[in-house]
């Protein structure tokens, strides 16, 4: 009898608990985000907010994201501003992100100059801040627990595949000189003085030029004729969208030849860059594979290919928003949202800090594998050296040349 | 490079005479600073852009479709806005507020319509390949701008010192309340110079894209900029001071860009701060603006 009024007693306590779980749990989630639809960073931002949008959408329409403290699925409530790639209104727009929509997850605007505002800011409110795409440098501090690189390796990783690509193959092939134009920006300015560094080290190539210009710089005539008066013999220019537009149509006007020019943007947004500057002047560009162009086996989430379905259905061609590297940037930072939620102690900051890094090394998806330094800075989703090379005679293929064990081609140096 | 970066600039600098030459004669005649004028000139390169794109209209023939409808928004636009805004007290200030706000509207609605991404013309539709100019080689499509520019300014020249309606927009310049007196139909003589404003702003948008590699609904902003600092360098409220200034700003683009190139972007507000001290009324300024 005693026996039976105890097991009663616990089945009772039992409901109780698991109602009061039950209760306690939210109605939805609430993730915070900002995007660009206007001003120089739009064209990078749109395709991030529109795949986290589908990705949103998707998970949804499964009847939410599975969040392991309350043990069952809860809809995504998507709370999202536009900061017309205006660091200051996105600093604003940060605040009112965490203090007044009291958002349980953060996600930054795309790419690094909007992404600073928000690291600070973070970090003063004790809030993780899911960092997509900024690959600033100095956002990795080993004070600061409360961001992590979700789908771009940091800005110092990058270009190490460049330097490696000419110390090896560049140099056998005759390469000694190389002039470095960037952009002084967190992005492309951590770019080259990491290619600087890289390059001083190893001994083997030597720059005669380097030199920063605006962010905002739409003339490059000058520039490349300068550079042209040293005859380097590779030529590195990192820039965002427009100053890549810029430089290649003014490097095919300048007729200066040069046996290896690099651009980051030529392939990692290539329909973008083919529309505005033509086949003929990306022609033997070298450029880093994004992963919109390179098929990596996922263990969570859709495949290129299938991403690409998606978002074609979603976003039909003709909608103004181009399929590249940030709509991928854009639907693995949802991935890794979904996972962290699934595996989460709780919506407490450092139990989200806790969980993001637990899938450091585990998390492989069609951005490659998701690995985090202990500073938060991803180091896994690595970007091969790529070359857009002929195929056919109205189409361009990116081609991955280097490190020979991720090449599918053999790069084509100038003479 | 010293060479090199000279002719570049000057060749530069005759777009960015286009870019000031409308904003400034509506300063000229108005008094009233449209901060709009970038705006249209955006929407020029975007008109150029679409008639290609949708009719296959080569850009220079395009130009000439943009300056007959570029003139015809123009006049009503005037006769909507500016009348109202010269009646206030403080017009000039007024005028900041008001045309920053139809800058706003303008941006807005063309990203709605047409996206935030860049776009461009082909580059060969003007030539690809350099020309040589003193030693320099500069690209095709800067010959045609420049070329372009230089024809618009002796338009303007012709239009102010040669024909009636010239005549007495600069009486307006002079003092518009004096010409009002006299019988001038102000109205008319402004709402033109408007629209030639604005057909001036859309001629420069329809060779921006290849001057600026490429156009963006957000352009206007950082294009106002620069022409202001290129008609108060060459003095304000004088359409042909505008030549000077566009030269001395390509110029010294140019030199930065050779010599210090990470401050480029620092130059009109360097030319701005460095006219304002030392000379306000501008090069080629009297003490009192006159046309």
């Amino acid at each position: 009898m005693r026996s039976k009024a105890l097991a009663v007693g616990l089945l009772c306590a039992a409901a109780a608990g698991s109602a009061n779980a039950q209760s306690a749990a939210p109605a939805e989630i609430k993730i915070g985000a900002l995007y660009a639809s206007s001003g120089p960073y739009a064209s990078i931002s749109m395709p991030v907010f529109d795949a986290f949008k589908l990705w949103v959408d998707q998970v949804n329409a499964n009847g939410g994201a599975e969040v392991k403290p309350f043990g069952k699925k809860i809809p995504i409530k998507l709370i999202a501003y536009d900061d017309q790639s205006s660091t200051a209104t996105a600093a604003t727009l940060y605040n009112q992100l965490i203090t007044q929509d009291h958002v349980d997850l953060l996600i930054a605007d795309s790419g690094s100059v909007l992404t600073s505002v928000g690291v600070p800011i973070a970090k003063e409110h004790k809030q993780f801040l899911f960092d997509v795409s900024g690959t600033g440098a100095a956002f990795f501090t080993d004070d600061n627990p409360y961001i992590a690189l979700m789908a771009d390796p940091v800005s110092t990783i990058w270009p190490h595949y460049i330097s490696d690509f000419l110390g090896d193959e560049g140099v056998k092939a005759g390469i000694r000189t190389v002039a470095i134009l960037y952009s002084t920006n967190d992005f492309t300015g951590t770019q080259a003085a990491a290619l600087k560094g890289f390059f001083e080290r190893d001994g083997k190539v030597k720059i005669v030029y380097y030199q920063g210009v605006p962010t905002t710089t739409s003339n490059y005539t000058v520039l490349i004729n300068n550079i042209a008066a040293l005859n380097p013999d590779a030529v590195l220019e990192l820039g965002y969208v427009g100053n890549d537009i810029a430089f290649l149509r003014n490097l095919q006007d300048s007729g200066s030849q040069f046996r290896f020019v690099f651009t980051i943007y030529a392939g990692t947004e290539k329909e973008e860059i083919e529309k505005n500057v033509g086949i003929s002047a990306m022609t033997n560009i070298f450029s880093y594979v994004p992963a919109s162009n390179y098929e990596y086996t996922p263990n969570f989430g859709m495949t290129l290919t299938e991403f690409r379905e998606a978002w074609l259905k979603k976003y039909p061609t003709g909608s103004n928003v181009a399929f590249g590297a940030n709509a991928v940037y854009g639907y693995m930072a949802g991935l890794v949202v979904e996972r962290t939620l699934a595996t989460t102690k709780s919506l407490d900051q450092m139990d989200i800090h806790d969980a993001v890094f637990a899938l450091s090394g585990q998390l492989k998806t069609l951005d490659s594998t998701f690995e985090l330094r202990k500073d938060g800075a991803q180091i896994g989703e690595v970007t091969p050296l790529g070359q857009l090379q002929p195929a056919g005679k109205e189409e361009l293929n990116l081609v991955a040349v280097y490190p020979p064990d991720l090449a599918k081609g053999k790069a084509v140096l100038g003479q | 490079m010293l060479t090199s970066a000279i002719v570049a600039g000057v060749v530069f600098g005759l777009y960015y005479t286009l870019v000031g030459l409308g904003l400034n004669l509506v300063f000229g005649v108005m008094r009233i600073v449209n901060l709009a004028h970038g705006d249209f000139l955006m929407l020029g390169g975007m008109a150029a852009w679409w008639l290609f794109s949708s009719f296959g209209l080569h850009p220079l023939v395009s130009v000439a479709l943009v300056i007959v409808v570029f003139l015809l928004v123009g006049l009503p636009i005037y006769y909507l806005v500016v009348p109202r805004l010269l009646r206030s007290r403080d017009s000039e200030m007024l005028s900041l507020i008001l045309f920053f706000g139809l800058s706003q509207m303008i941006e807005a609605v063309t990203t709605i319509a047409l996206g935030a991404t860049e776009r461009s013309l082909p580059p060969r539709l003007l030539g690809v390949g350099p020309m040589i100019l003193l030693g320099t080689r500069l690209p095709k499509a800067w010959i045609f701008s420049a070329a372009a520019s230089a024809i618009c300014v002796l338009f303007v020249y012709l239009y102010l010192y040669r024909t009636r309606l010239g005549t007495l927009t600069r009486a307006v310049m002079v003092s518009r309340d004096e010409a009002l007196a006299t019988g001038i139909d102000v109205n008319f003589i402004s709402a033109v110079a408007f629209g030639i404003s604005i057909a001036l702003a859309g001629v420069a948008g329809v060779f921006a894209p290849f001057i600026l590699g490429s156009i963006t609904p957000n352009m206007g902003v950082a294009i106002n900029i620069t022409a202001f600092a290129v008609i108060v360098v060459g003095t304000l409220g004088n359409p042909l001071g505008t030549l000077l200034g566009g030269i001395i700003y390509g110029v010294s683009l140019m030199l930065m860009q050779t010599y210090l190139s990470s401050w480029a972007n620092l130059l009109p507000n360097l030319l701005l701060i460095a006219v304002l001290l030392v000379r306000p009324e501008g090069i080629l300024g009297r003490k009192v603006r006159r046309a």
